[in-house]
């Protein structure tokens, strides 16, 4: 059928059979929460709505509907996840297995509606699996595979698109069989939960000691997220034919330069692959798919022995420069054979860059050397 | 792959005539790409979408730079940054009551005009522009299918259903009845 990204999330929020859904709109997330709401209305979903007076609540909500056993969504963008910061480090703390869509909107100040990964690149830190999405179908897709590696690894996830592009981009999107996915993702059973007749609870003050071993065991719960994000993605493509890796190479067989990129401008440096390969020049793409846990080891192989890469970011750190190039480098560190990599600020604020422009870079990117310093190429 | 533009404002419906579109295309068995950027998301605010329509999966991300239409639902959204990679051969589908050669100094474009402020008014749809709009593309573009629009048009129109058809009829045949 046709859906837009947004509705195409919606969709898989459906199959997932959430028990509690804590909301708050703002632009351009809105329609995901407002189809949720349409299948509640038509009985379509069992699903208690609870409408926040913020996203700071909403996140509180979530976070102890969370705890209390049962599955939990909800959506945001832009300044409402800046306004959840705190309790998105509080949500991972908890172990909280919440599932989020983050719609990529510029942040303020100036104002604007833009696609822009800063907001959600900015939240790296806060202990949430990220994946970043290309299109509709993969966004419905993610939101499944998401639940089940976060109930898996007790972490809480974001699932995240850009505006416009993706979330308001209707397009051909194939919604799987209630069946299949009750088949993918089991009822929720957390081994703990916030329930008076078992008498646990969360939050209690904790001494150093214990919040060491608390940070550690949430890292290695992070560690594990990467092969749970693997096995997930395996049975996703056995079940229903579509897979898409933790990371994603395209053409990058003999190639001399590697673009790597996030999100939905992957679907457009396909084109620009495909041009530069007919016009005899080596060039494949890397996709970066799942952003936490970074999959060290996954780029690594991929890179290794390629001449050059150049990083695409739609989104900008001021001080260090694009987030995926500096998280690339990092990864890179001490691999014999690595590449020269390039970074370029390409898209920033949600300025359009088109196959040409990538095709262009690539081209500049194989001719010379590479700046530690961040390029801004519109 | 066909690319086009319509470039409206918020409450004329354009976001809608790009469903229509996308839509009828779709059942036609093509794979279609449809999204809209808008300001403020208010009344009367420019409004954009863009529609790719293509045999193989659109995996482009990006602008449309080259369009092979542009439709536009206001004369007063007509300026550079709009008509920007618009070529001879690109065709500029106006609603104005005004003759084509009053546009002229726009540009070497393919240029045609209909008056849908009047056929909406006529089939009592106020400012709602968008199915006389849809008909006159089709009229012009030769596609997507006559009967799939109807199908389409009937099916999407929250109210006054009979109204929009004969709406998008009257562009049609505005434009295929020699105006243009």
């Amino acid at each position: 059928m046709l859906l837009n990204g947004n509705h195409a999330a919606a969709y898989g929020v459906k199959l997932a059979r959430p028990k509690v859904v804590p909301v708050y709109p703002i632009t351009p997330q809105t329609p995901i929460l407002e189809k949720i709401s349409e299948f509640q209305a038509r009985g379509e979903m069992e699903v208690d709505i609870m409408t926040m007076e913020s996203e700071h609540s909403a996140m509180a909500a979530c976070i102890t509907a969370s705890l209390a056993g049962v599955r939990v969504f909800t959506a945001t963008a832009s300044q409402g996840l800046m306004l959840m910061h705190e309790m998105l480090h509080y949500a991972s703390g908890a172990q909280a297995p919440i599932v989020m869509c983050n719609v990529n909107r510029t942040i303020g100040s100036p104002w604007g509606f833009w696609p822009d990964q800063t907001d959600s690149l900015a939240q790296r830190d806060t202990g949430w699996i990220q994946y970043y999405c290309e299109n509709p179908q993969e966004s419905l897709d993610t939101v499944l595979q998401a639940f089940r590696v976060a109930e898996k690894v007790l972490l809480p996830a974001m699932v995240i698109h850009e505006a416009f592009y993706v979330s308001h981009a209707l397009e051909v999107v194939e919604v799987p069989d209630r069946e299949v996915a009750d088949r993918y993702l089991p009822p929720f059973d957390p081994p703990h939960r916030l329930d008076p007749e078992i008498g646990e609870s969360w939050g209690n003050v904790v001494n150093q000691d214990m919040f060491y071993r608390h940070r550690k065991t949430l890292g290695r719960s992070m560690d594990q997220a990467l092969e749970a994000a693997i096995e997930a993605d395996s049975l996703w493509q056995e079940l229903t034919g579509r897979g898409y890796g933790v990371i994603e190479e395209y053409r990058c067989r003999d190639a001399e330069l590697l673009i790597v990129t996030m999100g939905c401008m992957a679907g457009t440096a396909r084109e620009a692959v495909d041009q530069l390969r007919e016009a005899g020049v080596p060039v494949g793409l890397l996709k970066v798919k799942l952003f936490r846990p970074f999959p060290v080891d996954q780029v690594r192989r991929a890179l290794k022995g390629v001449p050059g890469v150049v990083v695409l970011d739609r989104n900008f750190a001021p001080g260090t420069g694009g987030f995926l190039h500096q998280e690339l480098k990092a990864a890179l560190y001490g691999l014999e054979g690595g590449p020269a990599v390039h970074g370029c600020l390409a898209g920033v604020g949600g300025t359009n860059v088109s196959p040409t422009k990538i095709a262009a870079l690539a081209r500049e990117a194989m001719g010379g050397k590479p700046s530690v310093f961040p390029v801004w190429k519109g | 792959m066909l690319q086009f533009k319509i470039q409206g404002r918020g409450g004329q419906g354009a976001q809608k005539a790009a469903e229509i579109l996308a839509e009828a295309f779709f059942r036609e068995g093509k794979y279609i790409q449809a999204y809209a950027t808008y300001g403020g998301a208010r009344r009367g605010t420019p409004v954009s979408s863009f529609v790719r329509v293509d045999d193989k999966p659109i995996r482009l991300r990006c602008d449309i730079e080259n369009p092979d239409v542009i439709v536009c639902f206001d004369p007063s959204l007509l300026t550079g940054a709009l008509l920007q990679g618009a070529g001879e051969d690109t065709l500029l589908l106006i609603n104005s009551a005004s003759a084509p050669d009053h546009f002229a100094s726009l540009g070497n474009f393919r240029i045609s005009t209909v008056d849908a402020v009047t056929i909406a008014h006529a089939n009592d749809l106020g400012r709602i522009v968008n199915t006389t709009l849809v008909g006159a593309f089709a009229g012009l573009v030769n596609k997507p299918d006559l009967d799939i629009l109807i199908r389409v048009i009937r099916e999407k129109s929250p109210a006054k259903v009979d109204q929009n058809v004969k709406a998008f009829l009257e562009g049609y045949r505005a434009v295929t009845g020699g105006m243009n």
